[in-house]
């Protein structure tokens, strides 16, 4: 009778540390992906996956993308981190220094890869610490939308191409009537605040200028001083939407799609979002305006797999097929995004509509950028340009005084 | 009298025991007895852990260099309170919070008996009951939905600006939440419309217990409405409102998602509250035990405003 009583407790706990205890065979899988996708496109992908590799499970773990970055980090200290791991570019170097990731080095000199690395989007690849730590699911290229009834009705036919056209279409523009402005800048402190990082810093890359030297930053540099006084002036001149210390990138968009601002810099991948919301806007998107620079900031989807992972094998293998151009394909077309795997360019070609197609044409042919991933502590970093870029506008700094100010509180941060 | 000194209570506990089980007899009183302890003790041990290991762990990490980042953290005994206390954004961010906690419980101690003592008038009673529910609305509110539509409403082209344009009290429109000087009062603005319906509902259910003989006695004495209010009505209810005061600093002293989806602290530091300062250290610049460190200066300062509201709760029973 004590046997059994003692064999019934040993069965009981065992059943219930089994969740705990990672299996052979079982990876899971932690990312925002799915969140943004109303299609079930991810839980089919899943079982593709399972069908192809019985020996292999996939628990997909989903949370909005807000929480994923500490998630992330707390998972991994309490140790019960997911295999595979949904990535943001500036997440890099932030999270090898905790020791969150995998180098993917080894993974990627296999030959019996999927994919050809030298055919995947560089930018997340590129060596930090002399290692590759995540690769492209899919890409976005900064772009600038255009509402070409406004560029119209101020006067011009097309959208700009230079920041000398562009400040003064973005002038004209705010001078049409209120309630109406040249662009929005969204510099809210409001989480997470990185409204620089998505409209200053693809418009410096387009200037030719550059904000890290490494993994140092290099913030107080004569580019960068000039595309902050471009802002300034533009401010200065009124062509940009009151209020952009309380305008979070989400309004941004929202004024943008309700035709209240004639121009968005943001992420290409939004094309989907305005004509879907508003079918009726004159609408197109051009290259950021530059000053003979072909080079944009690059954003996307990445993946990595985890150091503290027990079945880093599977894991890789469910990021081995996921980068197969077939499957990246699918997966581009489904965000409505650029394939990281530019073999995959060609299918998604196809089906394109003419926003996609000059996304393909930028991604083809300009240089991307993305050099949040070398800061040390990213998210602070941009909460830090978001400040000073604030009191820049409020007229509190002069532009040479901000870059100085954010120089000087990254390299505390760094620290 | 009689004593059942000699064996067990044969009423309760059934037949006397039998000489060859004397350690069962022994027991049975103490199961008896201690059964229903039993029956509760899972749940105070779940309870018991869920409330002190978080506390001591946070504790625990205000004392090393940097937790939960660093595998193998560095005890620094009190060295995080120093720097803490050195530190000009943290002292900062404590004055925010004063001026936050302060104007916020006042903001909702002003709104909520004024409202109450309106809503407790002698009125159509499908129409008390109306504004009744109407006013409790902010309080069902996620404080997401809330920070959202306030934004919307204090925007430069929202309609506060247009209001306040129409009205001639502005010339250009404001950006209430992104300036400095105006991003605290926006700030205090939404908090007092989020936090007044526990205030209001709280005097509504103080002011039914105020006997209706005293207003009757002040009204042949000729009192007119403020006399009532200052001579009846306030010192009636003196007792909740030191509770309910009490009971909304702590919570607003602490409150974080309002503030953080509001402003998120901004613009730059201006509205920095030391709950903002805990989540930013913590989870933007990833230093955990200087959030520790600031999380159990807030933990002290609640704790002193808990022991102030038990006491008074105490001296009520």
């Amino acid at each position: 009778m004590m046997k059994f009583r003692l064999r019934a407790w040993a069965l009981a706990a065992a059943t219930t540390l089994t969740p705990l205890a990672s299996q052979a065979g079982e990876i899971e899988w932690l990312q925002w992906f799915a969140a943004e996708d109303t299609t079930g496109f991810y839980d089919k992908l899943v079982a593709d996956f399972e069908a192809q590799h019985p020996d292999i499970t996939v628990k997909l773990v989903t949370q909005p993308f807000g929480k994923v970055r500490e998630s992330i980090v707390t998972d991994n200290a309490i140790g019960v981190g997911s295999d595979v791991l949904g990535l943001n570019m500036p997440w890099t170097k932030e999270f090898l220094d905790i020791g969150i990731l995998e180098p993917l080095d080894d993974y990627l000199a296999r030959e019996d890869n999927s994919f050809d690395t030298a055919d995947l989007i560089e930018a997340p690849l590129g060596k930090i610490d002399g290692k590759t730590w995540m690769v492209p699911l899919n890409a976005f290229p900064f772009v600038m939308h255009v509402n070409m009834e406004l560029v119209r009705k101020a006067g011009f036919d097309a959208p700009p191409s230079n920041w000398e056209e562009f400040a003064a279409q973005a002038k004209a523009i705010s001078a049409l009537q209120d309630g109406i402005s040249g662009v929005g800048m969204p510099f809210s402190s409001q989480p997470p605040s990185n409204g620089p990082i998505l409209t200053f810093l693809p418009l410096l890359y387009a200037n030719g200028g550059r904000i890290m030297d490494g993994t140092t930053p290099n913030f107080d540099n004569p580019k960068v001083v000039e595309t902050l006084q471009f802002l300034k002036d533009m401010n200065d001149a009124g062509s940009i939407a009151p209020g952009a210390a309380s305008r979070t990138g989400g309004v941004d968009l929202e004024e943008f799609i309700a035709g209240r601002t004639g121009f968005l810099i943001s992420p290409g991948v939004h094309s989907s979002s305005i004509t879907s919301r508003n079918p009726d806007l004159d609408y197109t998107l051009v290259r950021v305006p530059s000053n003979g620079e072909k080079a944009y900031r690059v954003h996307g989807w990445e993946l990595g797999i985890s150091a503290d992972s027990d079945n880093k094998e599977d894991a890789w293998t469910l990021v081995n097929y996921l980068l197969s151009p077939e499957v990246n394909a699918k997966a581009a077309v489904a965000a409505n995004a650029l394939p990281g795997n530019l073999a995959a360019l060609d299918v998604v070609r196809k089906g394109a509509d003419k926003t996609l197609i000059k996304q393909i044409e930028i991604l083809e042919g300009d240089t991307p950028v993305e050099e949040m991933r070398q800061s040390p502590k990213a998210a602070g970093s941009w909460s830090v340009m978001t400040e000073e870029l604030q009191a820049m506008l409020r007229g509190d700094k002069s532009p040479e005084e901000a870059a100085a100010a954010v120089q000087a509180r990254w390299l505390e941060l760094a620290q | 009298m009689h004593s059942n000194t000699h064996g067990p209570d044969t009423s309760v506990l059934g037949p006397p025991a039998q000489k060859d089980k004397p350690v069962t007899a022994t027991l049975r009183p103490m199961t008896t007895r201690g059964a229903p302890y039993l029956f509760v003790l899972p749940g105070l041990v779940i309870l018991g852990a869920l409330l002190s290991v978080p506390l001591y762990k946070v504790v625990e990490y205000s004392l090393y260099d940097n937790v939960i980042v660093e595998h193998d953290p560095t005890y620094v005994g009190f060295g995080n309170y120093t720097t803490l206390f050195s530190d000009p954004s943290y002292w900062s961010a404590g004055f925010n919070t004063v001026v936050f906690t302060v104007g916020s419980v006042l903001g909702h101690m002003i709104v909520g008996i004024g409202l109450a003592l309106l809503v407790n008038a002698d009125i159509n009673a499908r129409a008390r009951t109306f504004f009744r529910s109407m006013l409790v609305l902010p309080w069902i509110f996620t404080a997401v939905v809330v920070a959202l539509n306030w934004q919307l409403l204090l925007n430069p082209f929202g309609l506060i600006n247009y209001v306040l344009q129409w009205l001639g009290l502005i010339s250009e429109p404001l950006d209430w939440l992104g300036n400095p000087d105006y991003a605290m009062w926006a700030l205090l603005l939404i908090s007092t419309w989020r936090g007044y319906p526990f205030i209001m509902v709280s005097f509504l259910s103080g002011l039914q217990t105020v006997p209706k003989e005293l207003y009757e006695a002040a009204e042949i004495d000729g009192a007119g409405f403020w006399h009532k209010f200052w001579h009846v009505t306030l010192p009636q209810l003196k007792p909740v409102i030191y509770g309910v005061a009490l009971l909304d600093l702590i919570w607003t002293f602490q409150l974080f998602p309002l503030v953080w989806l509001s402003t998120g602290g901004g613009p730059g530091r201006a509205t920095e509250v030391l709950s903002t300062l805990t989540f930013r250290l913590a989870f933007v610049d990833f230093q955990f035990s200087q959030a520790a460190t600031v999380a159990v200066s807030i933990l002290i300062i609640s704790a002193a405003f808990t022991l102030l509201y038990l006491r008074n709760e105490a001296r009520r029973v």
